[in-house]
């Protein structure tokens, strides 16, 4: 259709002659002269393509035409209303909703689903017909949008709006007959696909196939709230739907600080991230740098012994790490000496919290005066998905962490300034949402790993069983193994959470090895030795009998501490011995669940699969090669571990520290922090305490394969 | 251990021969007593061992053994050394301290032997002793919010309504709201029934300790009563009444451990006190019997 | 079905962590019975104290001699300012007992309760430890510093001097000679000419003066047969009764001196005195038969050594010299001198040492011959068959006492060696009486007492 030559068209609809533009569709037509046709499938903004056919007239042909897309033409006669058109269409609608879950989600939150109207507006109640046999499913994956199939229409609306008007290309339709839906990418998950959370499709979907999801928390309190001009204004929201935004709009909020006001404290739970908009702030650990040390020997005779903190330069366990850098959850990471650093406009901090719930794991004080952005985490996801804002994260990243993280891996800690320079622009950041695998046992290796945020969960699959080797929060790393020896992939790396990883490719990492041979040396060295220590932890495994273990969790359990009931008098000596071991807080309850006649006390279990080291913020709670777990010094007491641990064997000890009184600098107040503590066997005796101090020899640790090992021979199961 | 007992059987001979002189004042009836006398201070310690539990001195069983042996060979021992008699009144006084002292531990070692075992298999919902107020206290919380559960749900209050009713009903496509409650089935007098039965008999059953011949403090009477509910009840609510029933078995359980663990503990009453007298005593009598 | 749900965390969650610190009935009652109950014992002792009752420190049976007042404590422990006092002065022993003093010399005086140890049971009080006497006696030092005694005695063993009359290899200073030997021979001539055997138990008996003694005869009481003043107090029959001529010698040595008297005989007595007796002697045979004045007298064959030609007298006066010199000089050459040692003094009468007889040879300790009846009299005194001098000392050494006395052994395995056996501390010579001065309620008990003077 040219438009310079097109003459005007004239056409009777409903008994009205009009002049129309040529070119111009029936729907235009009517609508140019305020005769509303109903449609469900089109969109004024989208290139029509008239799928519903709700919007059909009668335009004297043998088949009604969809008005939406049929051009006007001279002479022609439309009827919109007339009765079998009306009839026509409500036999649509009656079609449409017999599949249609009413009230569908759209209709819950904001009454205006458009079938759902149309419907109601023709009068349709219960349909005759029956409802589709074959569910199409939810998705729940991402963050800002609710997808649920069972009440798409197919109308294909959200096809063109990421297509042709955002031009992200994700969606597409999928299947045939039945199996029809709407598809992102390869038909992945919503998240896991390349959607950016523009919001558009939500926009365009006429039903509650496509909804606004409700974020816990939907509303910061007293903020300012923007106006989604002014966010759009903001780089980082480029390319966002308005639309959406305004949807969100109380999701994010403009905040001022001045000087010296603390924005967050470490600990703290949240559920909000923050990006800073102009000023600069601290971020920094108040907690003292230091572990929980037992004396080994009772102070004085009549004293219990002492319990205090001491930093890992005074007092050195074993296998203690030596990292100079403190992961947060920030876009640099804490020297270990001064666990202080800069944040500038342009940073975003508080990532996890928002997007996982865990504690904060710094503090944050503004340096000057601030404004900052406050978000919940449909609007982070927005952001997270946004591509100027990747890009400039990335830049962040690679300037200022990267440097910190590579040097943090201890075999990475010679490399030269030029060869970290160069690797610098040549990483890839890639994330991953929770559950979705990194890498897979057996696959060819092509790449080392580092962790920029989440936990990532290796394991090992074998013959016995899934054995966790490790969690690894932000600044762990993994896949050399496999790079340095060219064999396949030895563990499984999954995303436990929302996950982001450095990935630098096999070529660079050789290249590495080239240039600095003691890297490699060392490399294969470590290698060596994760190779033998999996391969030991595998042997215990195989030898369980893990079939006939009941699921108390015990089979987790690689250390028991077990109360021979026909035994115990119930005296509380162990617990007694405990406290007075550890400063006068036990870290065992004589309470938990029985096992044929063991009461399984309250403490350590040193279990396979650590449940309590997922989710610490500063990543400070780890396991030894010899099971027992160690809490590093920058432990800030937040407690998440204690709360994770599914038996409630981790306790928070406060101890009494001096800190700097913000209010007279210079001086120092006094105050209590906590540091978690659990279970550590009593490694500076021979025995533990409670086992040394039961009279009646009712207390033992062991290990529980070997110890139930003639009772889980027994055919007739355990008493749980 | 094995050879303070062949000690204590070679003394029998040393104290037939002594017997022309049985008096607490010769030479070999010193040796008794004082070596009696060591034995009880050791037994003593014991106390003072378990006080400080962190003390490497040795194994706290160790040390219970040997409270355990040294106190049986310390009875026949200050027997011989008195000669079987009681002698006057502080010594009198002596041997009968001496006496309860030695059958309370004998009683208490026999307790602690078979106790136990009877703590385990009647009582698979033990606590900690001490806590038990507490957690009946908890205990008395959860059956007043499990009524309250139970009640909304029968008085139509679809707010208390559960996970699985909600999602259900969600899944049924219609408002949920309706389908959750239309799902229900309302019944003020069941739920008046049951809020009774909570203020009459479960509250004042679970606040105080000990059963003070509450009816639910009888398993066989409370079975009974709570059957009587169950018929008052919807089909679907019956896990509640369960978990009520649970809770007052457990409360019964918590009274039958308190019982039990007095018992347990109870001759510790008679028995410590009784031998810091001894003790204290013992050494009065020793010290003036020497000087004088 | 049951919804609830038990699992370890919920259960742990359920306690608080500090329950153990917390204060709990059980533990509180513990505790303050553990408080209560000793004080209870402490304020009944100290009560029992205050009443003064000291039965609660159940001290130990008495002994025998002083258990009559076992309920009175305080007789011995005087009470002073109303106080028990654990140590027993002297003046409440000296309330009963004199204990005299030992030496006048001796560097210190031990109180009565060091040697004597009451509460033991029924013991001898008297017999103490050796170690009473070797404080002093094993390193011996006296105030003017002149011991006379072995200076390092330690007990009846080595160190125990040897008895000082053998040790000093002394001779019996008994001025009677005998000839034990000759004695002791069979056949000898006895009293009305029989041939007896005689036996130690003869001369030598543990008795009284008067017993029956078989070689004694009736005769005059003399001045110089009595016991040496001044021997020490002995009890009854511990030592040998003192040697006597009337009990012992007189049966057989008779003291005939002139045949016209036939078997009259002189009295055992002094020289004057024989002398007055032969003078009125022969003053009334002269007054009765004066034609004897000048009968020649035959020569005295009664003393074949040497010949005496009687001298014949003129007168009455004269024949009586004449005759008591002939029966003196039969006298003091033979009769007497036989068993006396005469002298010849400056005027006609010859003196005779006093006998000098030991009736006791151990002066510083004592020695019971009854309790030794089981003995033969030569088991110990060995050498008495084969002395033939007057100067042989027949007293055993101690060597012989030791072979039975062992200090060592218990009192059951030997004799009793310890020093109290034969050696007494307190000098009983010096001993005074003593006035006894308590009545028997006092004694028993049933009366107050009052604090006896010190």
């Amino acid at each position: 259709m040219s438009s310079q030559a097109a003459p005007d068209v004239q056409l009777t609809i409903d008994g009205t002659t009009v002049s129309v533009p040529a070119g111009t569709t029936i729907f235009d037509a009517a609508r140019l002269n305020g005769i509303p046709i109903p449609t469900l499938c089109h969109q004024q903004n989208e290139n029509p393509v008239g799928v519903c056919r709700v919007c059909v007239v009668d335009i004297g042909q043998r088949v009604y035409a969809a008005s939406c897309i049929r051009q006007a033409e001279s002479g022609m006669k439309v009827q919109t209303c007339s009765e079998p058109v009306q009839a026509a269409r409500r036999t649509l609608v009656e079609l449409l909703m017999s599949d249609h879950p009413a009230p569908c989600a759209r209709q819950q939150h904001s009454g205006d689903c458009e079938l759902e109207r149309l419907a109601g507006a023709a009068g349709i109640g219960e349909p005759r017909y029956p409802k589709r046999s074959t569910p199409r499913g939810k998705d729940d994956s991402s963050a800002v949008i609710a997808v649920d199939h069972e009440s798409c229409i197919l109308c294909d609306r959200c096809v063109r709006g990421c297509d042709d008007i955002r031009h992200n290309w994700v969606l597409a339709r999928r299947g045939k007959g039945y199996q029809a839906g709407i598809a992102f990418d390869t038909n992945l998950p919503m998240a896991e696909s390349s959607c950016v959370s523009c919001g558009e499709c939500m926009v365009s979907c006429p039903t509650g196939a496509l909804t606004n999801k409700r974020v816990v928390g939907t509303e910061l309190g007293d903020g300012d709230v923007l106006d989604p001009s002014e966010l759009l204004h903001l780089p980082i929201f480029q390319n966002v739907s308005g639309t959406f935004l305004e949807l969100n709009q109380k999701a994010v909020v403009k905040r001022h600080y001045r000087a010296g006001e603390i924005i967050c404290r470490e600990g703290d739970f949240g559920s909000t991230a923050f990006y800073i908009l102009e000023g600069k702030a601290e971020v920094f650990l108040s907690s003292p740098m230091a572990h929980v040390k037992t004396d080994g020997s009772s102070q004085g005779f009549f004293r219990k012994l002492k319990s205090m903190l001491r930093p890992r330069d005074e007092h050195r366990r074993s296998e203690e790490s030596d990292r100079p850098f403190i992961p947060i959850d920030a876009s640099v990471d804490l020297p270990y000496d001064k666990p202080i650093a800069e944040l500038n406009a342009g940073d975003l901090f508080g990532e996890m919290t928002c997007m996982s719930y865990y504690p904060r794991s710094a503090t944050v004080r503004a340096k000057t005066d601030c404004v900052m952005l406050e978000m919940l985490r449909n609007v982070l996801d927005i952001l997270q998905r946004n591509k100027t804002f990747r890009a400039q994260l990335e830049r962040n990243y690679r300037a200022r962490a990267l440097d910190s993280h590579l040097r943090s891996v201890p075999i990475f800690a010679s490399l030269t300034k030029d060869f970290i320079d160069h690797l610098r622009d040549r990483v890839e950041l890639i994330r991953f949402s929770p559950g979705q695998v990194i890498c897979r046992q057996g696959e060819a290796a092509d790449s080392f790993y580092l962790v920029r945020i989440g936990f990532v969960k290796v394991s090992e699959e074998r013959p016995g069983g899934e054995l966790i080797l490790a969690y690894l929060a932000r600044g762990g790393y993994f896949g050399e193994i496999a790079l340095l020896t060219g064999n396949p992939r030895t563990a499984t790396c999954t995303a436990l959470d929302h996950v982001e990883v450095v990935r630098i490719s096999r070529d660079d990492f050789n290249l590495m090895l080239e240039r600095f041979p003691d890297v490699r040396a060392r490399l294969e060295s470590i290698a060596e030795e994760r190779v033998a220590e999996n391969r030991k932890r595998a042997s215990q495994l195989q030898t369980l009998p893990v079939d006939q273990f009941l699921a108390n969790g015990l089979m987790e359990a690689q250390s028991l501490l077990v109360l021979d009931l026909d035994r115990c008098t119930r005296c509380d000596q162990c617990v007694r011995a405990c406290a007075d071991a550890h400063d006068g807080v036990s870290r065992l309850v004589r309470e938990g669940l029985r096992f044929d006649k063991y009461l399984v006390a309250t403490s350590c279990r040193q279990c396979r699969d650590p449940l309590c080291m997922v989710g610490c913020p500063v990543g400070s709670i780890r396991r030894r090669n010899s099971l027992e777990v160690i809490i590093e010094d920058w432990c800030i007491g937040c407690g998440l571990c204690a709360t994770n641990c599914p038996y409630g064997n981790i306790n928070l000890h406060p101890f009494p520290v001096e800190l700097d009184d913000p209010a007279h600098p210079g001086r120092k107040i006094a105050s209590t922090r906590v540091k978690a503590t659990s279970c550590d066997l009593c490694h500076d005796h021979a025995e533990p305490s409670c086992v040394y101090a039961c009279p009646h020899d009712a207390a033992h640790r062991v290990n529980p394969p070997e110890f139930f090992a003639g009772l889980l021979k027994q055919s007739s199961p355990p008493r749980g | 251990m094995a050879i303070l007992a062949l000690a204590a059987v070679a003394y029998v001979p040393y104290g037939l021969r002594s017997a022309q002189a049985p008096r607490g004042g010769s030479t070999l009836g010193l040796i008794y007593g004082s070596t009696g006398f060591a034995f009880m201070l050791f037994a003593g310690l014991l106390g003072l061992r378990k006080k400080y539990p962190v003390w490497r001195v040795g194994r706290a069983q160790a040390w219970m053994r040997g409270h355990l042996w040294l106190g049986l060979v310390s009875f026949p021992l200050i027997l011989l050394h008195g000669g079987f008699h009681f002698g006057g009144p502080l010594t009198s006084v002596l041997m009968w301290l001496f006496v309860f002292v030695f059958a309370s531990g004998l009683l208490g070692a026999a307790l602690q032997h078979f106790m136990p075992r009877v703590h385990t298999t009647q009582l698979p919902m033990e606590t900690i002793y001490e806590q038990i107020d507490r957690v009946r206290g908890q205990l008395a919380e959860e059956a007043t919010r499990l009524v309250d559960e139970t009640c909304a749900a029968l008085e139509g209050d679809v707010s208390s309504a559960t996970e699985n009713q909600r999602a259900m009903a969600a899944g049924a496509g219609a408002n949920w709201d309706v389908t959750v409650a239309s799902g229900m089935q309302v019944d003020e007098k069941a739920s008046d029934e049951l809020r009774r039965f909570l203020q009459v008999e479960i509250q004042p059953f679970l606040q105080r300790a000990g059963t003070h011949g509450t009816r639910l403090g009888t398993s066989t009477l409370a079975a009974a009563m709570f059957r009587q509910l169950r018929v008052l009840m919807p089909p679907n609510l019956h896990s509640n009444i369960d978990d009520l029933e649970n809770i007052c078995e457990e409360k019964r359980q918590l009274d039958r451990q308190s019982r039990l663990h007095k018992i347990l503990h109870g001759w510790l009453l008679v028995h410590i006190p009784l031998s810091y007298a001894l003790l204290l005593l013992g050494a009065w009598h020793a010290v003036a019997a020497l000087r004088f | 079905m049951l919804r609830r749900t038990r699992t370890t965390k919920k259960l742990a969650k359920r306690i608080d962590l500090q329950y153990f610190a917390r204060p709990h009935p059980l533990r509180q009652w513990r505790f303050w019975l553990s408080v209560a109950v000793p004080a209870l014992a402490l304020g009944w002792l100290l009560t029992q104290r205050a009443q003064g009752g000291q039965k609660v420190y159940s001290s130990g049976p008495l002994s025998a001699s002083h258990a009559v007042f076992t309920q009175q404590c305080s007789l011995c422990h005087v009470t002073r300012v109303g106080a028990f006092f654990k140590e027993v002065s002297d003046e409440a022993c000296l309330s009963c007992h004199d204990g005299p003093v030992h030496q006048a010399n001796q560097t210190f005086t031990p109180p009565c309760s060091s040697c004597h140890a009451e509460h033991r049971g029924a013991v001898r009080l008297s017999a103490t430890s050796e170690k009473n006497c070797t404080q002093c006696h094993a390193h011996l030092e006296t105030r003017n510093g002149q011991p006379h005694y072995a200076v390092s005695i330690s007990g009846f063993d080595g160190s125990h001097p040897e008895f000082s009359v053998l040790a000093k290899r002394a001779s019996d200073p008994g001025k009677i000679r005998l000839n034990h030997y000759l004695h002791l021979l069979p056949n000898l001539v006895g009293p009305d000419g029989k041939r007896v055997q005689m036996a130690c138990e003869d001369c030598h008996r543990a008795g009284s003066e008067g017993e029956d003694w078989p070689y004694g005869a009736h005769v005059a009481r003399s001045t110089v047969s009595e016991p040496v003043p001044g021997a020490p107090l002995n009890r009854h029959s511990s030592y040998m009764a003192p040697i006597r001529f009337a009990s012992h010698c007189a049966a057989c040595h008779t003291l005939q001196f002139d045949p016209r008297f036939g078997n009259q005989q002189v009295p055992h007595d002094k020289p004057e005195t024989v002398h007055a007796f032969l003078a009125k002697a022969f003053a009334e045979y002269i007054a009765r038969n004066p034609s004897a004045i000048h009968q020649v007298e035959p020569p005295n064959r009664q003393l074949p050594a040497r010949v005496r030609i009687p001298k014949v007298a003129r007168n009455a006066a004269e024949w009586i010299q004449f005759r008591t010199e002939d029966a003196e000089w039969l006298l003091w050459t033979k009769t007497c001198k036989q068993c006396h040692v005469l002298q010849s003094s400056s005027g006609d009468l010859p003196e005779v040492a006093p006998a000098n007889i030991s009736p006791r040879w151990l002066e510083h300790a004592q020695f019971d011959h009854h309790a030794h009846r089981m003995m033969a009299c030569t088991a110990c005194h060995a050498g008495v068959p084969e002395s033939h001098d007057t100067a042989d000392v027949l007293l055993p050494g101690k060597q012989m006492c030791q072979q039975c006395h062992r200090e060592k052994g218990s009192s059951t395995e030997a004799a009793e060696g310890r020093c109290f056996e034969c050696h007494a501390y307190h000098d009983w010579s010096k001993a005074r009486r003593t006035r006894g001065r308590f009545t028997i309620p006092e004694l028993r008990g049933t009366a107050q007492l009052h604090t006896p003077n010190n």
